[in-house]
């Protein structure tokens, strides 16, 4: 009952001329962004790159919350309930958005969100700590089959992109190894410095922020990373893997189309600032361009992709 | 040296001013049970921006030492941990108030942390790097250990009712379990509820637990809710003195503190814990923790401000997050294009050395800070009458519950918990060790999971949960904890043997009810209840992965084990003790009307919005508090004052901290 008042409520407010010039003001108050997952993360860390160049294109503040909770669907199952005025934005994630459903009661449904642009993603990456035995790919694929099991991945998370990523491998490599998953970025590359496992599935974010530590050895984007040309990618390897977590702002279903366009344009202008170009590209973020006129066919490829996936993770029959 | 010259760049008057008022804003955050140090840090990252890095920088550091040190007031006053962290400052510091010296415990909290505090930091400025490898030396395996170190702290806490400990434990890591698991991925005991899909939230369990029976025992008598002190204050000097006579305590759970901050996985609430259990072990008179032992206090505050510079070691060192405030320090860094890890003490060692040297000053400010804050907040829980007190308490406790992740849902969970608590704890199951189950779980399931899944992909199985030498010193410490209970008692009874009678403790606000000599109906009920759940637990882990399903099931044989032998044990005691029915004097029924106002408090705040649904209930506990009947005028007073009370913190959630706040048919 309530939701049906206000939808009317909503479409009579759209219907006006008074909200219809709101758009050309928009954004006229300052915005809340809600991360669905705790602080320092990357989906953390690339928001608040964001933010320090929000108020510069849209001449408004934009202010950061967490909601983590369930991996994200703590938040993305409450998205549709919150005001569709444009003022509150989620970050939004895949694979995330298409495997929680697919696992279960995860609250929500991939349909039911609205993502206007995916900006980003952090491709996955095979790291060793710099004393590792395993100079390149190749030893360590090696060595896997010379000790089938043996071999441990950390990772973040279950039916995580690092997950997904480590079973792909298994199969593409036609090897056996053994996924570990950590609570989140940071202890599993705890556990890899401190050779708790043989290497890590993680992002290549991690090769950034720890500097000679670590030894990344193939990466799973198109081309190799600005931040990492000694990297070879998966692809030059042999290896069909690229993907890794992608990153976007989604909006609540009430939201206006025109608003849903403009709050795109201002994630894709910030996208174009050479300022948080640097930033990203320097802390290993690769940048993309899915507006919100590319993101039904891009969603719908996703879906395609991550179901297959499913499959191999024994989340779906 | 270069590292002292750093303190001249630290000393300038905004770093002074930035440290001040960041101790000042997180002192009194921490102090509000529910909102934490990660708010405060996440809400003012973006005007850091702004600023020289290492400006930015101390404000954010001081916010975040200063509320972990806040936490003590409420822990102290009433019973309620700020912070997770000051969890085991309640078994003590409540008990001290409750007989007087609540002054006295508030000054030993304050010395403590800034001891505490100033190890921590020190450490971080000379030996961070060495001290980053202890991080990395703590596999799965030590977190499993470490886990079940802080779980063998039950023994002691609940001695003379060790199997209701063990329950309420197995209680607690069946909660932890709530939610979608880490490992495995499964969807656990939701119950089909969207709700429970995070899981329960650790602070808004705290509050229900701890708090609620707090509010609920304060309206059921006339009796003030402190014993007030005799000589007034905070006899900060007597603190001093027993804090000086409790050195070697306060320097070993500092050391303790600052090796546990720097594990990214363990945290304040652990290092508390750990400390506390060492600081009972090695007493003269462990009988007296729980009952007010001062020493209980200076443990866990030394120890919880210790993990504030202990954090920053993996934070700045590794690029590895110790605790949730140092992960949005850590992306404000980067944000100011710094950039983190082992090279960071090098190329941006003025930045870092001048905070480092800013955290120390604004861990000093704390002792004045401190002082004063503690001063009036002490002297106004005393002197507020119990129809305010109680109304503002349970106000506090559903803005903490609720602005955690903006979400009502955790206040209701937070009520319906608290009340629960209060029926079990009347039967001898105490909050403690459900906390302790409820932090404690995740730690050892993650751990144990992933221990066994390296350990089985390279057979060596044993070796990795037995043989590593940091876990052996771990077991060890275990199962030292676990033995000492029984060992003292043994002595004790040797020593009645021999014809020494032991000096009675003073034993005010102890809450730790005896065995009971005769069989116990209501005990017995709730043993099968428990057996029941436990049953039901194991049938509900049978679809789940096989990761997912191994310590449901295990906790699942513990909880019936345990239920089990509580029967046996009352079968074996003689029938037809008198059997208590529940007894409708007046107290029960002002109990009642305040567990029924809190339900409809949190039920009705989503329909008819937020601060209506404060208002009225703040007004119908008053009532329900009132002992006093003062005149008209007075009730105007109160009521007035408590509609301000209401607005305020509506308008401070709404337009400082920006909580989205339920608005329903009115606000």
């Amino acid at each position: 009952m309530k939701r049906t008042l206000a939808v009317i409520f909503a479409g009579l407010l759209s219907a006006t001329p008074l909200a219809a010039q709101s758009v050309d003001d928009f954004p006229s108050k300052p915005m809340t962004y809600i991360i669905p997952f705790n602080a320092g993360g990357e989906s953390d860390i690339s928001a608040r790159f964001q933010q320090a160049e929000w108020e510069a294109v849209t001449g408004q503040q934009v202010v950061i919350q967490y909601q983590p909770g369930a991996g994200g669907a703590q938040a993305w199952s409450q998205l549709n309930s919150l005001p569709g005025d444009g003022y509150t934005i989620m970050g939004i994630n895949m694979p995330h958005t298409v495997l929680q459903p697919l696992a279960g009661s995860a609250g929500y449904k991939t349909e039911d969100l609205t993502p206007v642009n995916y900006f980003h993603y952090t491709p996955n990456a095979i790291f060793v700590t710099k004393d590792s035995e395993f100079k390149t790919l190749a030893d360590l694929v090696d060595y896997a089959k010379a000790n089938p099991g043996l071999v441990t991945f950390a990772g973040s998370g279950s039916n995580s992109a690092n997950n997904l990523a480590a079973v792909q491998f298994n199969e593409l490599a036609d090897i056996n190894t053994t996924y570990v998953p950590f609570s989140g970025t940071g202890p599993s590359i705890t556990a890899i410095l401190g050779g708790q496992t043989t290497a890590g599935f993680n992002y290549a974010t991690s090769g950034v922020s720890q500097g000679d530590a670590m030894r990344m050895l193939a990466v799973a984007s198109d081309e190799r990373l600005p931040a990492f040309p000694d990297v070879p990618t998966f692809k030059e390897l042999g290896y069909d893997i690229v993907g890794g977590a992608y990153r976007g702002v989604a909006v609540p279903s009430l939201t206006p189309e025109p608003i849903r366009q403009k709050i795109s344009d201002i994630v894709t202008e910030i996208n174009h600032r050479p300022d948080f170009i640097e930033k990203m590209e320097s802390a290993g973020f690769v940048l993309t361009d899915i507006g919100y006129d590319k993101m039904d066919d891009f969603v719908a490829a996703r879906i395609k992709e991550y179901t297959a996936g499913a499959k191999a993770l024994g989340i779906i029959k | 040296m270069d590292i002292i010259g750093y303190l001249v760049d630290a000393l300038t008057p905004l770093n002074l001013v930035l440290a001040l008022a960041g101790v000042v804003l997180g002192t009194i955050i921490g102090a509000l049970p529910g909102l934490s140090a990660t708010m405060a840090v996440a809400v003012l990252v973006p005007f850091t921006f702004t600023m020289d890095p290492a400006a930015g920088l101390i404000a954010l550091g001081a916010i975040y030492t200063g509320a972990i040190y806040g936490g003590a007031f409420a822990a102290i006053l009433v019973n309620t941990p700020g912070t997770p962290s000051a969890i085991a400052t309640t078994f003590d510091g409540f008990p001290m108030a409750k007989r007087g010296d609540g002054g006295l415990a508030i000054s030993l909290a304050t010395i403590s942390s800034v001891v505490g505090g100033i190890v921590g930091a020190v450490a971080l400025l000379v030996l961070a790097p060495p001290l980053a490898k202890v991080a990395l030396a703590f596999g799965p395996t030590e977190y499993f250990w470490l886990a079940m170190f802080g779980l063998t702290l039950i023994a002691a806490l609940s001695v003379g009712n060790t199997v209701k400990g063990l329950i309420g434990a197995c209680l607690g890591l069946v909660l932890s379990m709530i939610g979608v698991a880490v490992v495995g991925g499964d969807v656990r005991y939701t119950m089909g509820m969207q709700r429970f899909l995070a899981g329960i939230d650790l602070t808004s369990a705290i509050i229900g637990l701890y708090c609620v029976p707090v509010i609920l025992d304060l309206v059921a008598n006339a009796d003030p809710h402190l014993k007030p002190s005799e000589t007034g204050g905070l006899r900060f000097r007597e603190g001093t003195r027993i804090a000086l006579k409790r050195k070697f305590n306060v320097i070993r759970s500092s050391v303790i503190g600052t090796i546990i901050g720097v594990l990214p996985g363990a945290g304040g609430s652990i290092a508390g814990l750990v400390s506390y259990s060492e600081a009972r072990r090695t007493s003269e008179n462990p009988e007296s923790f729980g009952k007010g032992n001062p020493d209980g206090v200076i443990a866990t505050e030394s120890a919880n401000n210790a993990t504030v510079g202990g954090g920053f070691i993996p934070t700045l060192v590794l690029g590895i997050p110790g605790t949730p405030p140092d992960a949005i320090i850590l992306g404000a860094l980067l944000v100011q294009g710094i950039k983190i890890g082992p090279t960071l003490f090098t190329t941006d060692g003025n930045i870092v050395y001048t905070f480092i040297w800013g955290l120390l000053i604004a861990t000093l400010l704390m002792l004045p800070v401190g002082l004063l804050i503690g001063r009036y907040a002490y002297s106004t829980i005393v002197k507020v009458p119990k129809a305010v007190l109680a109304p503002t308490v349970a106000l506090l406790t559903i803005i903490g519950s609720f602005a955690i992740h903006s979400n009502v849902d955790d206040a209701q969970l937070m009520v319906g918990l608290g009340i629960l608590s209060w029926i079990l704890n009347r039967y001898g199951f105490q909050p403690s060790p459900i906390v302790l189950g409820l932090v404690l779980g995740s730690i050892a399931e993650q751990g144990f999971v992933q221990t066994y899944l390296i350990g089985n992909a390279s057979g060596r199985m044993t070796e990795m949960f037995f043989m590593r030498p940091i876990s052996i010193g771990i077991i060890c410490a275990a199962l030292l904890t676990l033995g000492f209970p029984f060992w003292a008692d043994w002595k004790a009874k040797r020593r009645r043997q021999l014809g020494q009678i032991a000096e009675p403790i003073a034993d005010d606000g102890t809450e730790i009810t005896p065995e009971h000599k005769q069989r116990d109906l209501p005990e017995i009920g709730f043993a099968i209840l428990f057996i029941i759940l436990g049953i039901g637990i194991y049938l509900g882990a049978s679809g789940m992965s096989a990761l997912g399903s191994v310590f449901p099931k295990t906790i699942a044989a513990v909880l019936i084990a345990f239920s089990a032998l509580l029967i046996a044990m009352n079968l074996r005691r003689p029938a037809g003790g008198s059997f208590k029915l529940a007894n409708l004097n007046a107290g029960a029924m002002r109990r009642i009307s305040l567990g029924v106002v809190l339900l409809a408090w949190v039920f009705l705040m989503p329909v008819i919005g937020f601060l209506v649904t404060s208002m009225i209930a703040f007004v119908a506990i008053m009532i329900v508090a009132d002992y006093d009947r003062p005149p008209a005028k007075t009730w105007a007073i109160w009521i007035v004052s408590g509609l301000l009370i209401c607005t305020g913190f509506w308008w401070l959630m709404a337009n400082v901290l920006l909580l989205r706040m339920p608005a329903g048919l009115l606000i």
